[in-house]
């Protein structure tokens, strides 16, 4: 299938290589390598027939549940333009952008993703993306072990339980030291010592849990201790909240799903790296630039490009080489779309909306541990065991959340979710929370 | 000056350069539009929230359709011509796919569901994971790397912790070709091992007696594409099997290259214990300007509880997240990119066993077809027969003319053809990398061989043009001095520069 050739075409194709048949094309391969009856699979479907094999699986999803899970993929509305500027075939099915003369669509749209997202958090430099937040995480910590030399992280508990799965993967836990910090009444304990051991001090903005809180005065004392400052970001609340630049971080990473990308059952979303110039050169993954050709044209071309593995190999800053483009170019497409008034009223919206379930989950007899603090997101708490209240939410049409333990439940309110839909979730879940 | 959305640029290739987003911002124009708040605004305080708004565009939505969609009329793509880009594997992406891959009842699956809301996801998993594990001969497969880089480092994390929990600490080192991919001495030092690079015959493939020499009680394992890295079949691989075997190593497949001997070999029959596979090549996803891909990692049963979890099975005819008991732990925050993944599932059920068991067979034919054009014009790097691809190399043209690779890669642009890879591998000298794949017909083949052969006659007349290349493009070849020297990768940048200087 999508195989173009005719028998006319193959029988041409042969006499120029002087074959009989597609098998002539493996005599040099051991017979013992050769598969002599093919692969052991089904037959082929139409698409017709697709349409229906797939359709099956689909139906198998509860993706209808009105969504309140977050923790990183928040279900924000993205607009149809978006989807479809992102899904043009000029976009869509290139390639890295290796030849810059017939590669200018993409390597514009993907210097303007940088500074959009400098812009936003205020950075000087984005790179053009990462595969995720979770990865992010692990490779600005690889940025600061290289920059201080230094064998110990601090590392905010506040994090996303499956980034700390991915940091302790990727770290070298038998090199470097992973020094988890627990979270005081959900927030970062403002009198933390830091010291002149420590490579990395990190931390989620808003935490896990959903609180918030200012971090300047924490940066500023982690910095004087010669601390790389990373601030992981929800990216899709910077309308609202001080930007991790204004708190002077050296570095900022983000889950970048809700700018740009649809839910995707976690992936392709993007990770978003950014920081200031003078890490540059320690930067994983591909940067675009903007140059000049001889004509004095404006024209978009891959920079620094000795930090990469192609060039540098066993030396390079990084691994990474197919990185999440398509996604990054759904963010930047969608910032534009936004503007400041959207991006506003779309962080504007979910805290007002997650502030009036709040009260109202109060009102009707709930406890929310971290009220005070948090933002969009909380912890709810319940009075039977949380994974079943999940459950029964399923059958009652909503995704509850995401389970936190087997009291609590964490809670994400976006700008799409509707007052209705808050006051018949409260509804529900007095009803199938009777422990 | 362009302000306000009046781009001067002209909509179809060519004329004034696009200005950027923010130089059509104007302020007060606005794309987007939220429903009113319906819930009872109430004063909200906490010391994180900002009283400045954003700095970000402002456009009107047409004018921001405009723009990207005159950015994409000024970008090459699969869907546009022929991208014979070796290694990369630019083959046709089915528009089927994106249906399915749109559709909301995947696209907007929130990953921290319950196993039981998202039973059609789990199926996805599970049943690509039985097309993956026939097709390259191994027993279980995890989705998570998101890339190809991403599937070598786990792989690698995975011989790692096998040594380990084998109490082998002291071997450390992976050999690697000289032939390799850049990722492959990246990906083994990530993961804490020396590399140590093998030597490349002068037929083109690995060197047997040099590789006995450096395989000891230190060696970890081995990794290799095959097809090489020059497009060619190792014949001796079972003898290499043997060898790193013998020393206690472990052979690691890196599939960049797979899509030359689906269906017709596997790598799983040729002794190697772990392979990585990039979706966004063999099996056709979009490359999406440089990703996302999938580079899901599938390996012998003894590897099982080494792999990255959580993985999908079925049992009692409900599928549910498996988490093997040693395993190197998550190398993505979720499952990997699914999307992706299912993308890559459509297209295996569309070609099906007839499809699949002809992949590598067609992909072989018209590389080999190509390679004998080419060569007519340009010699060759390897006197053997070329699998998926082939390696050209103008080292006689540079001497003789001071033709360059680069310079044939540029002047390709002027005639509708991306470039092949060039100046790789890195132990052919001015190489040139052709992947054609076997969704290009007979006449593009031709047609790319014959435009090649105008360029070199055109070259080798007249030699002094040869930095004018491309001619025909919107630009011409960018000053990769000034980006790098000055860091102009923020808007402003550059203007600041001509300032101060």
């Amino acid at each position: 299938m999508f195989v173009p050739h005719s028998e006319l075409d193959l029988k041409k194709m042969f006499d120029e290589l002087k074959i009989n048949s597609l098998d002539d094309l493996f005599t040099h391969i051991p017979d013992a390598l050769l598969l002599e009856n093919g692969l052991d699979l089904p037959e082929s479907l139409s698409e017709l027939e697709s349409i229906d094999y797939f359709d099956d699986i689909a139906a198998r999803n509860k993706s209808e549940l009105v969504c309140f899970a977050g923790g990183g993929h928040y279900d924000v509305y993205l607009p149809q333009t978006v989807k479809s500027l992102t899904m043009r075939p000029e976009f869509m099915t290139s390639y890295t952008p290796y030849q810059a003369e017939i590669s200018q669509g993409i390597l514009q749209v993907l210097f303007e993703f940088q500074s959009l997202v400098c812009d936003l958090t205020d950075m000087e430099l984005a790179n053009a993306s990462l595969y995720d937040g979770a990865t992010s995480i692990a490779e600005a910590i690889s940025v600061a072990i290289n920059k201080t030399k230094r064998d110990k992280v601090v590392i905010s508990s506040g994090l996303n339980p499956n980034s700390k799965e991915v940091i302790n993967t990727l770290i070298d836990r038998n090199k470097f030291n992973l020094d988890y910090v627990d979270l005081d009444n959900f927030l970062f304990p403002t009198n933390f010592e830091f010291d002149e051991s420590q490579a990395a001090f990190v931390v989620s903005y808003p935490h896990y849990e959903g609180s918030c809180q200012d971090l300047t005065a924490l940066v500023e004392r982690a910095k004087e201790k010669g601390l790389v400052t990373i601030c992981y970001v929800d990216p899709s609340m910077l309308g609202v909240l001080t930007t991790p630049g204004q708190m002077g971080f050296d570095i900022m990473i983000a889950e970048g799903q809700s700018l740009g990308s649809p839910l995707s059952f976690g992936g392709p979303t993007v990770g978003w790296f950014a920081t200031k110039k003078e890490f540059a050169r320690l930067v994983p993954g591909r940067l675009i630039g903007e140059s000049r050709d001889k004509d004095g044209n404006k024209s978009y071309v891959m920079t620094l490009r000795a930090r990469e593995q192609d060039i540098r190999r066993e030396k390079a800053s990084s691994n990474i080489c197919t990185n999440q483009t398509l996604n990054a170019i759904g963010s930047a497409i969608h910032l534009s779309w936004l503007g400041p008034e959207g991006i506003f009223e779309m962080g504007y919206h979910a805290i007002q909306k997650a502030n009036y379930m709040r009260k109202q989950l109060i009102k009707n007899g709930y406890v929310i541990p971290n009220d005070d603090s948090s933002l969009r997101e909380f912890l709810l708490e319940v009075k039977s065991d949380a994974a079943e209240v999940i459950q029964k939410m399923g059958d009652k049409g909503f995704l509850a959340g995401i389970l936190y333990d087997d009291k609590h439940i964490l809670v994400a309110v976006t700008e799409k979710r509707k007052k209705i839909e808050i006051d018949n979730y409260i509804e529900s879940l007095m009803e199938v929370d009777n422990g | 000056m362009v302000s306000g959305g009046n781009a001067s640029s002209l909509p179809l290739v060519g004329g004034k350069p696009e200005p950027t987003i923010k130089e059509l911002s104007s302020p007060g124009r606005r794309a987007s539009k939220f429903p009113k708040l319906d819930v009872p605004e109430v004063k909200i305080n906490h010391e994180s929230l900002k009283k400045e708004k954003a700095r970000l565009p402002e456009v009107s939505e047409h004018d921001l359709v405009m723009h990207y969609s005159r950015l994409a009329h000024r970008n090459f793509a699969v869907d546009l011509g022929f991208y014979p880009l070796g290694s990369c594997t630019m083959k046709y992406n089915p528009r089927f796919a994106d249906s399915i891959a749109s559709d909301s009842r995947f696209a907007n699956m929130h990953p921290s569901m319950p196993e039981e809301f998202t039973q059609g996801c789990l199926k996805v998993y599970y049943e690509i994971g039985n097309y993956l594990c026939e097709i390259t001969g191994m027993d279980d497969a995890s989705f998570q790397p998101p890339a190809g880089a991403s599937g070598e480092l786990t792989g690698l994390l995975i011989i790692k912790k096998y040594l380990e929990v084998n109490n082998m600490n002291h071997k450390t080192e992976i050999i690697v070709p000289d032939s390799a991919h850049g990722t492959n001495p990246a990906s083994a030092r990530m993961a804490g091992f020396t590399v140590v690079e093998v030597e490349t015959d002068s037929r083109g493939m690995v060197n047997i007696e040099k590789l006995k020499e450096i395989v000891n009680d230190n060696t970890a394992g081995l990794m290799l594409t095959n097809p090489n890295t020059g497009g060619l079949f190792e014949e001796e691989i079972l003898t290499i099997s043997q060898i790193i075997h013998n020393a206690g190593g472990l052979l690691y497949y890196d599939g960049a290259n797979l899509n030359a001997i689906v269906g017709a070999s596997r790598p799983g029959d040729m002794g190697f214990d772990i392979v990585h596979s990039n979706l966004h090549k063999t099996f056709a996803t979009p490359h999406g300007g440089g990703g996302p891909g999938s580079g899901p990692v599938a390996v012998k049963s003894f590897l099982r509880e080494f792999l990255p979890g959580p993985i999908a099975e079925n049992k009692d005819r409900k599928y549910n997240w498996y988490h093997p008991e040693n395993s190197i732990g998550r190398m993505h925050g979720y499952h990997g990119n699914f999307l992706v993944t299912l993308r890559a599932l459509v297209y295996m059920k569309l070609l099906g066993k007839e499809g699949l068991d002809k992949l590598g067979a067609y992909a072989v034919l018209n590389a080999r077809y190509l390679s004998s054009k080419v060569s007519q014009i340009i010699p060759l790097a390897y006197d053997e027969p070329c699998m998926h691809e082939f390696v050209a190399s103008v080292r006689d043209l540079k001497k003789s003319h001071k033709i360059k690779a680069y310079d044939v890669g540029k002047a390709l642009l002027d005639k509708g053809f991306h470039s092949p890879t060039i100046y790789f591998p890195l132990i052919v000298e001015e190489a040139l990398m052709f992947e054609p794949t076997e969704t290009q017909s007979k006449e593009t083949l031709d047609d790319l061989a014959e435009n090649l052969k105008l360029i070199v006659d055109d070259l080798q007349k007249d030699d002094t043009v040869l930095e004018d290349y491309p001619k025909n493009l919107p630009v011409g070849r960018p000053n990769e001095l000034i980006p790098a020297k000055y860091l102009t990768v923020n808007w402003g940048d550059f203007e600041l520069l001509e300032i101060t200087e």
